[in-house]
């Protein structure tokens, strides 16, 4: 994909059908590479599913063969000299902790390294489309402070308002660029 | 023409033909795999540099009658085995996308 943004909301988005209440999304920087790690508490995998998932002719879906998101991801790692894990405990084998945790690492002075994108925008579509679940970003930056969201600590000050609500899906919007030094356009 | 035929066309030489018989309807060039599964047509002959097996997935998602191969670019066995068991017929070149743009544009 042309920015990891995109491939963050994929990967995020498997998620949330995964039955996750809670998904964090971890971004650390350093001079030279970003580790990301997407990591959340839904029904997790089995290990023959697991060993299938960076299989490119494997998915959640039922509308077509192939499953793009984790092998597209992992390719794109790899093709920076980085890598692409998946780690996962199985709802049925765990019972008291299971879920998924994906874990990139990007070299970011390879020349094929896509950019990040915006995390802003990935952030609040999601929260968007998922109002009902919970989030936790957080980006640790070489160029600037830590950004960080979590819709636990908004839910508790908004009490009954839906995160969807316009005004709240502003706020964020807003809250998340102001961190990042950039104003909404 | 089907994808059997452009091998009589001594630019190309055959990676795997399962389905040698598909005919050729335009071409699409990209390298960005997410960008050609939304953008390629079915039918059409797609030029490639990646190597991957993501790419046999990506002609599978849209339906290409071939992936072309360029510049000389070459697969692993296991690759080569998924594309014959999928049915995704694969040729290969020394030529550039360009070349082998302006080469098809005077085939088909």
């Amino acid at each position: 994909m042309k920015e990891l943004s995109l491939n963050i909301l994929d990967i995020t988005e498997n998620s949330v059908k995964a039955g996750a209440t809670l998904t964090e999304i971890l971004l650390d920087e350093t001079e030279t590479t970003v580790c990301i790690v997407i990591r959340d508490n839904g029904c997790g995998m089995t290990e023959d599913i697991l060993r299938s998932v960076t299989d490119p002719f494997y998915t959640t879906r039922t509308t077509r063969k192939v499953g793009m998101g984790l092998p597209l991801f992992k390719m794109e790692a790899e093709q920076t000299g980085g890598y692409v894990t998946v780690e996962s405990k199985a709802a049925s084998e765990f019972p008291e902790e299971h879920g998924t945790t994906v874990t990139a690492l990007f070299y970011k002075s390879h020349l094929d390294y896509t950019p990040l994108g915006d995390l802003t925008a990935t952030v609040t579509t999601l929260i968007q489309g998922h109002p009902d679940v919970d989030f936790l970003f957080e980006h640790r930056r070489t160029d600037g402070p830590t950004v960080s969201l979590d819709t636990r600590e908004l839910r508790a000050v908004l009490e009954d308002v839906p995160l969807d609500s316009f005004d709240v899906i502003c706020w964020i919007e807003g809250a998340l660029r102001e961190q990042y030094g950039n104003r909404s356009p | 023409m089907t994808v059997a035929g452009l091998l009589q066309h001594e630019a190309f030489s055959p990676v795997c033909l399962p389905d040698g018989e598909r005919e050729i309807c335009g071409v699409y060039i990209g390298d960005l795999l997410s960008w050609v599964m939304g953008r390629a047509s079915a039918g059409n002959a797609w030029i490639t540099i990646m190597s991957n097996i993501n790419i046999v997935a990506v002609a599978s998602l849209a339906d290409t009658a071939c992936i072309l191969l360029a510049e000389g670019v070459t697969l692993s066995e296991e690759i080569v085995a998924t594309a014959n068991a999928k049915g995704i017929n694969i040729l290969a070149s020394t030529l550039s996308a360009y070349e082998l743009a302006v080469c098809l544009s005077r085939l088909l």
